[in-house]
């Protein structure tokens, strides 16, 4: 069994139960054994904002808290996976890491640097692997067509991801969607970013840059958007209804995390293992078009 | 603007900062603009323009500048630079000189004050306590301790809001 260290973050644990719980279900069915770490804190991603410092600080101090247990970090948010995964690339710098260990000195912590992060889906498509997950897969969702959105940070920046997937034409997403039996489908603002990190300084960005996504995929006859952060899901949610209240706007796009689409192929109940009627979607409805049978 | 209001320091003084050393091999393409979804919705918020600002001498029109902050960090802006010019960083620096100077907006002073009390940047409520026990998900932890200590040590505590300097 693959262990690792769940990282929270600080939305998902908050906001998004619906992904917290469907991730620990498929980990679970899948053969990996989650450690919560209580001593988590933010990622620091947004601190880079007023100090770059403070946002490789309070990386590191997360870093060094797994490493203290011997574990690797599994990621959940695309902006947590980004931001460890470039503190970790930092930090294989000796003076880099010296200065940070003498700052984390006063919280009795200490990084080597043997940690490695990984986005849950990155794991479910390395470790796990695309056919032992199509062995675990009950029901083929084929009356399905799913949008896949990536997230900036799930693979941005690049150099901190070497080697894995490609964020200009990213395509494990794609295969982790096909597993389940649901179309994934191909439009052109698949990269376009969902605006989250803007939203705390200005609320028309996300909403702008939601509209364009969701004008893409007006012509594409969409099911389900399928995001893998909680942020991303939180703006294409949020922002269709301020569209639909400020402009008159018809947008009606339920949005899904990968787990709970995948926890459905996999037999999962959709209310109890996945949380899908926290999406704001009926079960019932969700079962019918999916092609589920609720028991 | 008149060249005596520039300050020829400004260069010199973001380029202090090691993750702003990619500045000097910008030609000014513009090729990160091109890519900038923020730039598509508010042109003005112009990386190309900032780096050019900066390299002249722009201070005070820079670090009050409140297009700065509107970045929502997609990174597409150092994927793309052929002279790999990391600007995000560069731009990360900028916010960072501006906040020292008490114009970061308020949403991110109130993030640290959160982290500081909670060690992440919401409040943990009784209500949501119980919404995580009904889903059977374990509690969390709310300390922000071994955040405040680190934080304090970088003096982002110290920052003031936006329009409170």
């Amino acid at each position: 069994m693959r262990r690792y260290a769940l990282f929270l973050g600080c939305t998902t644990p908050t906001q998004v139960l619906q992904y917290e719980l469907s991730s620990r279900w498929i980990c679970k069915q899948v053969g990996i054994e989650l450690v919560d770490i209580e001593d988590f804190i933010c990622c620091g991603i947004n601190q880079n904002n007023i100090s770059l410092e403070a946002g490789l600080l309070l990386a590191s101090m997360n870093l060094a808290l797994a490493e203290k247990r011997g574990l690797d970090i599994l990621t959940l948010c695309a902006a947590c996976t980004g931001h460890l995964s470039e503190a970790v690339e930092k930090l294989k710098d000796p003076k880099t890491r010296d200065y940070v260990n003498s700052k984390l000195k006063t919280v009795d912590l200490k990084y080597e640097g043997k940690v490695r992060v990984k986005h849950i889906s990155r794991v479910l498509y390395e470790d796990i692997g695309i056919d032992r997950l199509k062995e675990k897969v009950k029901i083929s969702l084929s009356k399905l067509r799913v949008a896949p959105h990536y997230g900036c940070h799930y693979l941005k920046p690049s150099s901190a991801f070497k080697g894995f997937d490609d964020p200009d034409n990213p395509k494990t997403l794609h295969h982790l969607i096909s597993v389940t039996g649901a179309h994934p489908v191909e439009y052109e603002t698949i990269n376009l970013c969902c605006g989250g990190k803007s939203f705390p300084v200005s609320e028309d960005i996300p909403k702008f840059l939601v509209k364009s996504k969701l004008d893409n995929l007006k012509l594409k006859e969409i099911d389900f958007l399928v995001v893998q952060c909680q942020t991303c899901y939180l703006m294409y949610r949020d922002q269709q209804k301020v569209l639909n209240r400020k402009f008159h706007r018809k947008y009606n796009m339920p949005v899904l995390l990968y787990p709970q689409l995948l926890g459905a192929a996999m037999g999962g109940d959709l209310k109890d293992d996945l949380g899908i009627h926290l999406n704001g979607i009926s079960v019932a409805d969700f079962a019918k078009k999916s092609g589920v049978d609720l028991k | 603007m008149r060249l005596t209001e520039l300050d020829p320091k400004f260069r010199s003084e973001v380029l202090n900062h090691e993750e702003a050393q990619g500045l000097n091999a910008c030609f000014a393409c513009g090729t990160c603009t091109a890519g900038c979804p923020i730039h598509e919705i508010f042109p003005e918020y112009d990386p190309r323009k900032l780096a050019k600002m900066v390299k002249l001498g722009m201070r005070e029109e820079v670090l009050s500048s409140p297009t700065i902050w509107y970045c929502s960090t997609c990174h597409n802006c150092e994927q793309r630079c052929p002279q790999d010019v990391k600007f995000f960083d560069i731009l990360n620096v900028l916010k960072n000189m501006a906040a020292k100077e008490g114009y970061a907006p308020h949403s991110w002073i109130e993030q640290t004050k959160q982290i500081m009390k909670n060690g992440i940047i919401f409040s943990i409520t009784e209500e949501l306590k119980a919404k995580r026990r009904a889903l059977s998900l374990p509690d969390l932890k709310c300390d922000g301790e071994r955040a405040r200590k680190i934080i304090k040590l970088t003096g982002v505590d110290k920052i003031k809001d936006q329009g409170k300097a």
